[in-house]
Order: C-alpha cells, then structure tokens, then sequence
C-alpha cells in the first residue's frame, strides 16, 4: 500500500490526481464520485498500468487548499453552520470516533484532550479522558478539559441540544455529517483543515481516493456483481440499509448490487421484502456484535434465501466498513473481499489493520 | 376524605384536637424540609462529575455572586461550571421537583385517587408526542432560549389536558370517573402517536428515549428563566386555593353544601396542575415518581390537609429531585427517573412502614 503520496495537486477534493511516490502516474476519473450518492462506482485504471501515462487537467502543482489555513478561520460545517476558529486549536474534543481516529492517523492526538467512550482506535484513544456516552455529553466534563475546539457528529450523532449548549459555552463546535463515500473524503480533509493540519489530510485522502478507487475498479472489473444484502443487525426487526445511504454506496464500490430497505430513511426491512430481493450474498456487519454464520443458517424463514442455500453468509469489521474514517479504504477492501472472496486484490490494496474475521 | 388513627375514624372537626407528636407539626417538617433543601442546594453546586476544590466553589459564588474581592486562581472553566452548569442545573431540578410534588398532591386530591400522579391526565403523553414531533420536524427553532423540542412539548402537554376536559364533559359518567377514564383513552391514543413517532425517527430515536427517561443535564439560565415563573404562579395558585382542594376531597356533593364552586374550583385547580406540570416536563423530560410519592410520603407524616402539604410537598420534591439528579450526575450521567425511583421506592416502603398515622383519598 502507498502511503507516501506527496501533498498532492488537486483542485478540489473529489476530482483531481493523485502522484505516488514511485512516480506512476494514475489517472483517475473521479467525476462519478461528484455526483454526491452517485451509485456507480469510480472508473479509475487500475494500478499499476504503465510506467507514465495520462496527464490531463489540472498541472500537478500543489493546490492553494493543500497549503496550512491561516487563523482565524471560518469554515461552515456539514450542518450548514458557519464556525469561526480564533486560533489553530491546541485542545481538541473529537465527539465521534472517525474524527478521534483521524487526529491520531494525522500525528496530531497529542492535541486531543477528549473523546467519547466508544472511541476505541487506536489504543491511545482509550486513555483520554471520555467527555461522552452514548447517552450524550457530559457538559461538565467538556468543559474541564477545556477544549478551544470541538468536533461533533451529526445526523443527530451528537445530540443538538448538546451542540447548541457547547456553543453557547463560547467554544467552536463543527459539525461532521458524511452521508456518501465522497462526503466522507470532503469531511476527513474539513477536520484536517480546522485542526490545521490539512497537509497531511490532504496527502492521506488522495491516498485513500486513490486506493478506493483501484478497489472499485477491480471489483467492477469481476464478471458478475452479486445482490448483496448488508446486515446490520436483526432482532428481532431486521436492520439494513436505507436506500442511498452510505452502507449502500460501499457495497456498491465494492462490487455489490446492495439490498436496501427502498426508503432513504428507514433502516429496518420486513422479511418477507428479503425474501423477495432474494440477496446472492449476505455479509454480517453485526459479526462483531456476536451474530454468527450459524446463526443466520437457524433463522426461520431465511433458509432458502440463495445466500444461504449457497453458503455465501460472509462476516466482516464493520467497524472499518461503516465508521466515516482512514480505515475506510481498507474497509472497502474488506468488504469488497467479503462480496467476492475469489476478488484477487493485490497487497497494496488488502486491508492492512484488522484481518477478516474467520466464522467460527 | 376519611382521616384516622386507625382503627376510629373521627370527623374531621376532631382532628384539631387530637395531639400531633411535636416532630410531626408542620412548622418542624417545614424547617426539617428547609435544612434539607439548603443541603441539596449546596451538594449540588459543590459536587458533579468533575470535582473542583470546595474553597474554589465558595471563592466563585463569592467572587460572581456576591461581588467579594477574591483573588482569581481557579482556571476559567470551573467558573463555567459552577455557574453555567450546576447552578441552572440545581435549581431547575428544584423547580421542577417541587412543581411535580405540588401538582401530584393536587391531582390525587382533585380526582381522590391516590394514584393519581401530575401525568395522569395526558400531560405525559401529550408532552412527548410533542417533543418527538420536534424530533422529526427539521426546523431549528429557538424562542427564549427554548428550543423547538421544549416549545411542543409544552404546547403538547397543555392541549392534551385540555382535550381530555373538554371530552370528559360529554361523559355521562361521574365527572371523577368521567376524567380519569377520557384521561387515559386521550393517553393511550397519544401514546399510539408517540410510537408512530418512535418509528419513523430512525437516527434521532435516542433523542426522543431520553426525553421519556428525563434528564436535568440540559438546564440553562434561559429554561431556568422561563419554567420556573410559570411553577411559581402554578404552585403559589394552588397553595392559595388549598382550602378548595380540602373540599373536593369531602367529595362533590359536601364540598358543593359548603359553598364551593366546585365546577370552578376544579377547572382551576387542575389547570394550575397541569401549567407546572407542563412546565416541568417541557425541561426536563418525563421524571416519574416524584409527583406520585411526595405527597403521600407528606401526608403520611402531617395528615392529608392541604394547607400544610402543599407548602410542604414542594419544599420536599425540590430537595428530593436535586439529591437524586446529584446522585445521578455522581457516576457519569444517569437518568435521573432510575435514581429517583431506586432510591425512592425503599424509602417509601420504610415510610409505609413505620408511621402510624392512616389516610385514605
């Protein structure tokens, strides 16, 4: 995997170039993934092609938003709010745990002064001190650590009620909601920026684009694309993905035909509309939450789905698929590995942290 | 209303007469109550879930409140704490504490039912449908410091008691029977709605279950600011009306010989109610047990008339809901229904079972 891309050119974060180090030039046409919950996935060439090809539009040079901002910055968040950081932040809150792990992916967790308690990686993220729980912000605590900026979740990750109060407490709250693959590369580069880091940002998202986008092309290269039904959770409802969501966006780069539950805000789909999509494929986000490969088999009424019947009943991390951080390529790999196991992908691209879980 | 050392029931004229064990006069609970309220007060801004040296917490009430010339030397958050967290937060608990007490004992006397609690009426149901419904609108609203969540919730609260009045009056039913009973169809219905809501929230669904747990960790100077006028002026109207409350509980008939407007004094009465209760749950969300236990914890120590419980329920609901959200906020954040209810519930069975004096509703 190429991690050592240099700060690279590009015009905005969804279309543009990326140069890796090695000097192969990778041309990629990013436009599909402008087009915000475009289904398709990125056509890009897979690397490695040819020792130098296509250099289009724009010149490789460093662009002016890969360059430190300058404080005081006024950026407006995925809520629509526009926020105004004094000075680049020295104590940092991440309230969710994607932004915790992009502070520490960037070198910069030094600067984080609290976390949430569900924020588990890395290791180092466990030992700050956790200004939230599930429940919400303990405001007393926010406040002791003192924090000149903090980073919350949106979509109602971090309750309202608790953003609006920290912001009448005088201390800057962005908002982060990332509902497409593309949203989550803009808002890795955002958090880099209002932390006055975005160099590094920058330089890791091309990487990610870059890598994502060879994974989606060698995946959409593979001769058949599966239906795909993405479970996050059955009990006794079952949970999967709402139509257009993110989940759905990354089955589809991944090489999948995503069973959605046809509604862009309801997460939950009755059996018998299963049945009916009759997933080719059914992959376990809740793995990790205890739910086994036999258990699916168990399932009354789930015994002649093809998935089952053929045994495609796949686990996967859904903590690197579905959490909006620098994992995300690898999650994509993952995921991509778990729809296909016979996709051959080559090391650079495999998921480099957390190995797929083996179904016990 | 039935008064009695058992296993007698003497009249009410006779109750004057019979003698009061010192510690059960009202003046001494009140004062008991008092010392208990200044404690929680005090508890309450001194301890929470960051700890912040006692000395600095005196040097900055005295410092902010009382304008003493101390030098500062406690960084700037545990200012923020103290005064823009703990304080509101305290008091708010207080109010509404005091106001659901008030309201409780109100309900139970009004509809003689000792089970009767401040939600009994579609409050409850009516405030949460409202609030989930501000859940689901994607408008953000503020007036007053109050959010759009509060707005409905208190919007909702109101209309359902109203609703549930004007329906009962068609009721061919005993008016008491009449009002529980419309009270808890209007409930059920609401309750539907609220689930409808549930449903369709998806991602915002935890916002909607902590508004029926209840929780004071979101009290500011605003909602402090706006709830607790409209608590004051409920409770100070109820404990005004105290003698029409006695009345009603001689039932309708005696109350109606004695000259009370008992049609009136029962609109009255329950409006009140139900303005502080709306007020309370706007706030804080649906706190049980407080204004269904106070006031049978007070009756049972200084009798079931209503000049002396009222004053009395409010004092103990304050302290006793400031304490619990305390003890709530001690380990992180609890909701505060779980702490009111575990430590509640064991202090009122010792209660029932150690104070001798009987009253029925």
């Amino acid at each position: 995997m190429d991690r050592s891309p240099l700060p690279t050119p590009s015009r905005s974060d969804r279309k543009g170039f990326s140069v890796s180090a090695v000097g192969l030039v990778v041309a990629l046409v990013v436009g599909a993934c402008a087009a915000g919950g475009s289904a398709a996935p990125v056509t890009s060439s897979p690397i490695p092609a040819s020792s130098s090809t296509v250099a289009a539009t724009p010149s490789p040079s460093p662009s002016p938003e890969a360059t430190q901002p300058s404080f005081p910055l006024t950026i407006t968040d995925d809520e629509g709010t526009s926020v105004t950081i004094p000075a680049q932040p020295q104590r940092i809150v991440s309230l969710t745990p994607a932004t915790t792990e992009e502070l520490f992916a960037l070198g910069e967790g030094s600067r984080l002064v609290g976390d949430t308690d569900s924020d588990d990686y890395p290791v180092a993220a466990k030992s700050l001190p956790h200004v939230a729980t599930f429940q919400g912000v303990i405001m007393e605590q926010l406040v002791a650590a003192q924090p000149d900026l903090v980073i919350a979740g949106g979509d109602g990750f971090t309750q309202p009620a608790d953003v609006a109060r920290i912001r009448a407490l005088g201390i800057p709250v962005v908002v982060i909601y990332a509902a497409t693959v593309p949203a989550v590369l803009t808002d890795l580069r955002l958090v880099g920026e209002v932390a006055g880091a975005l160099p590094a940002a920058a330089a890791m998202t091309d990487a990610m684009q870059t890598r994502m986008d060879a994974i989606s092309a060698l995946a959409a290269a593979e001769p058949t694309h599966p239906s795909v039904f993405y479970e996050i959770g059955v009990g006794p409802d079952i949970y999967a993905p709402a139509q257009d969501s993110f989940v759905a966006d990354m089955v589809t780069r991944a090489g999948g035909v995503p069973v959605t539950t046809g509604d862009p805000d309801s997460y939950t789909i009755a059996l018998e509309k299963l049945v009916l999509a009759d997933p080719q494929v059914i992959v376990l986000g809740d793995y990790d939450y205890g739910t086994t490969v036999a258990d699916v088999l168990k399932r009354p009424g789930w015994e002649h789905l093809t998935a089952v019947v053929d045994g495609a009943v796949r686990p996967v991390d859904d903590t690197i698929v579905t959490r909006p951080g620098p994992r995300l390529a690898d999650g994509l790999a993952a995921l991509a590995l778990a729809i296909d196991p016979a996709l051959v992908l080559p090391a650079d691209l495999l998921p480099a942290a957390t190995p797929v879980p083996s179904p016990s | 209303m039935r008064v009695g050392v058992a296993p007698g029931r003497p009249a009410l004229g006779d109750l004057a007469h019979t003698a009061t064990p010192s510690w059960r006069r009202p003046a001494v609970v009140a004062g008991v109550g008092v010392i208990a309220l200044a404690v929680s007060l005090l508890a309450g801004i001194a301890f929470g879930s960051v700890s912040i040296p006692l000395g600095d917490t005196v040097a900055i009430l005295a410092h902010r409140l009382l304008g003493w010339p101390v030098a500062v030397t406690w960084p700037a958050s545990s200012e923020t704490i103290i005064l823009e967290l703990r304080l509101p937060r305290v008091l708010m608990a207080m109010f509404a504490g005091g106001g659901l007490a008030v309201a409780g004992a109100t309900m139970q006397g009004v509809l003689r039912n000792p089970l009767a609690d401040p939600y009994v009426l579609g409050t409850a149901s009516g405030a949460a449908l409202g609030a989930s419904l501000a859940v689901l609108v994607p408008i953000q609203l503020g007036v007053l410091g109050l959010g759009l969540t509060q707005l409905l919730a208190f919007i909702g609260a109101v209309v359902a008691v109203a609703l549930v009045w004007r329906l009962s009056r068609a009721s061919r039913l005993g008016s008491l029977t009449g009002l529980l009973l419309t009270g808890y169809a209007v409930g059920s219905l609401l309750a539907a709605g609220l689930a409808m809501a549930m449903v369709l929230s998806g991602a915002q669904l935890r916002q909607i279950v902590f508004f029926l747990l209840g929780s004071l960790a979101t009290a500011t100077w605003q909602q402090v600011a706006v709830a607790a006028p409209l608590i004051t002026v409920g409770v100070a109207v109820l404990a005004w009306r105290a003698r029409a409350l006695d009345a009603l509980m001689l039932g309708d008939e005696t109350a109606a010989h004695l000259g009370l407007a008992v049609a009136r004094e029962r609109v009255i009465l329950l409006a009140c109610a139900a303005l502080v209760t709306a007020a309370a749950v706007a706030t804080c969300g649906l706190i049980g047990f407080v204004g269904l236990v106070v006031p049978h914890m007070v009756r049972l120590v200084v009798g079931p008339a209503a000049r002396p419980l009222l004053p009395l329920a409010a004092i103990f609901g304050a302290a006793f809901l400031a304490l619990a959200d305390l003890l709530a906020r001690l380990p992180g954040e609890l909701p505060v229904g779980i702490v009111t209810a575990v430590i509640g519930a064991p202090f009122f069975l010792l209660i029932l079972r150690h104070v001798r004096t009987g009253y029925e509703l």
